[in-house]
């Protein structure tokens, strides 16, 4: 059987991207399938991404890539109706995180990609995916490819996976991501991540500062949202005009995101398949840190590694040596540490109750009449109001820091 | 809905209003709860009086929301003829 590539990789996003680099330096004939007209056109992130990755796949990345700003200062804050907790961090000069717009980033990493020798087909969407005897056959709108060897790189839609039957669309373990480029002078690069500034929604919200602008979003579980106070197609509004981010909108986008947590993790490989980065649910989510697009990039360049020693073994059923080499990297390894953190996050009163006792704590301390509490009494009373017992609460703090 | 249209018209698009996605009407059961219509960020479901749901395809931002939500699977991504244009880039 003849075939049009060694590899096809679905998708031109950060994860295809790497894994078609890595495979391409590697000697692997591989063509990347793009739905949009240029790379990262189809594509929204928050806007802010750990670096580690990047550098590793391309060590000028630092001076090369069109990054935005080096965060250099971390804001959480807590809305609970009238009351607001913010707590913030501060630290120069450490290059780890940097805001992006993706749509400059994604096709900076396309052009050296294309470089690197790797065939990249834009406009192309893949409609459908088969299995022939020996190897995968892609339908797209421009005709048909076929391959021994599939990398779905297609985002949280996984569309090769899921045309094979290998994934359902599954509501409650994706969110809604709506974001807006909104036009600004930061002084300084920083990232805000806030909770409870709209009301009824599970998730959160998040201000990054790029050079001469803002990028303000929402995430929302999709459960929450036919509950939520405002419409989703409103939510960014209320949000901007709740945490005082004003101006222009240059930008309104959306995505679902994936949100699985390392226990629910979807199928990562099939025969001739492999997952990377959203595709395969790679989001941490641990409340300190968010994080898709480094692990998307290590996920692809794990895959391209794989698709070299599968292409060499010349049997294209067997690619567990992908998950193997997953396994051994930061990146399961991180999510299975963070998932502790992912399930409190996600159980139902840590992002209500405990944000509400605090600031109640709070406003307590600081607000003087005839009547006092000590700060332990006072604790235990608010805890009682919400039915929560002094037993869970440690518990609950137990599992967040360990 | 008039400032999500302004904001609708300052980005994304250039002016291509061809249709990206595709509502299969005939799976569409028309369900009380319209998931579509709540989760849709930018307005692209609305309801018809016949208790079904107008697609407004040029508002259509490819989120891919509405392909998840639906548990009937009636909505589909589809290509536009020249590609869906954006500002950045």
């Amino acid at each position: 059987m003849s075939f049009d590539a060694e590899l096809i990789i679905v998708g031109g996003g950060l994860a295809g991207l790497s894994a078609g680099i890595t495979a391409t330096r590697l000697g692997i004939n591989a063509i990347l399938l793009e739905r949009g007209e240029y790379s990262g056109s189809k594509n929204v992130s928050g806007g802010r991404i750990y670096v580690h990755s990047l550098v590793k796949l391309i060590p000028e990345a630092l001076e090369e890539a069109p990054l935005e700003r080096e965060i250099e200062k971390e804001t959480f804050e807590f809305y609970c109706g009238e009351k607001k907790v913010t707590f913030s961090f501060e630290e120069k000069g450490k290059r780890n995180s940097f805001s992006v717009l993706r749509a400059k980033l994604d096709s900076w990493l396309a052009k050296r990609a294309e470089e690197a020798g790797l065939l990249i087909s834009y406009s192309t969407l893949v409609l459908g995916a088969e299995r022939e005897s020996e190897g995968i056959t892609l339908k797209t709108n421009r005709g048909q490819l076929t391959a021994p060897l599939v990398i779905d790189a297609s985002g949280v839609t996984s569309v090769v996976f899921r045309s094979l039957g290998l994934r359902k669309f599954s509501p409650e373990k994706w969110m809604l991501g709506v974001k807006e480029v909104v036009k600004g002078q930061p002084t300084q690069g920083e990232a805000r991540v806030i909770v409870g500034a709209v009301k009824g929604i599970k998730g959160g919200g998040f201000v990054y500062a790029n050079r001469d602008t803002f990028s303000v979003g929402v995430t929302a579980t999709y459960d929450s949202l036919p509950r939520a106070e405002v419409p989703a197609y409103d939510l960014v509004e209320k949000f901007r005009e709740r945490v005082g981010v004003e101006g222009e909108v240059l930008e309104y986008s959306a995505h679902a995101i994936p949100y699985y947590g390392y226990g629910n993790l979807p199928s990562l490989t099939g025969r001739n398949l492999m997952a990377v980065g959203d595709s395969a649910g790679f989001l941490i989510n641990d409340g300190f840190t968010i994080r898709g697009m480094d692990l998307a990039i290590a996920s692809g360049m794990m895959a391209g590694i794989a698709s070299k020693k599968v292409i060499d073994s010349g049997n294209f059923n067997d690619t567990s040596i992908y998950e193997a080499l997953l396994r051994e990297s930061f990146i399961l390894r991180h999510l299975e540490l963070a998932y502790n953190r992912f399930k409190l996050i996600n159980s139902p009163h840590f992002l209500s109750s405990y944000p509400e006792i605090l600031c109640q704590l709070l406003s307590d301390m600081f607000s003087v009449g005839e009547e006092r509490r000590s700060l332990l009494e006072d604790t235990i009373l608010r805890l009682k109001e919400r039915g929560i017992t002094i037993g869970r609460a440690i518990e609950d703090v137990w599992g967040f820091v360990r | 809905m008039i400032p999500l249209l302004k904001r609708l018209g300052l980005n994304s698009y250039d002016v291509d209003k061809s249709p990206h996605i595709e509502a299969d009407t005939e799976k569409c059961v028309k369900c009380q709860e319209k998931p579509c219509i709540a989760s849709c960020p930018a307005g692209t479901y609305e309801r018809s009086p016949n208790g079904g749901i107008v697609v407004h395809y040029e508002r259509c931002l490819e989120c891919g929301g509405a392909l998840v939500i639906c548990p009937f699977n009636a909505i589909r991504f589809k290509f536009p003829k020249g590609g869906v244009k954006y500002k950045y880039g």
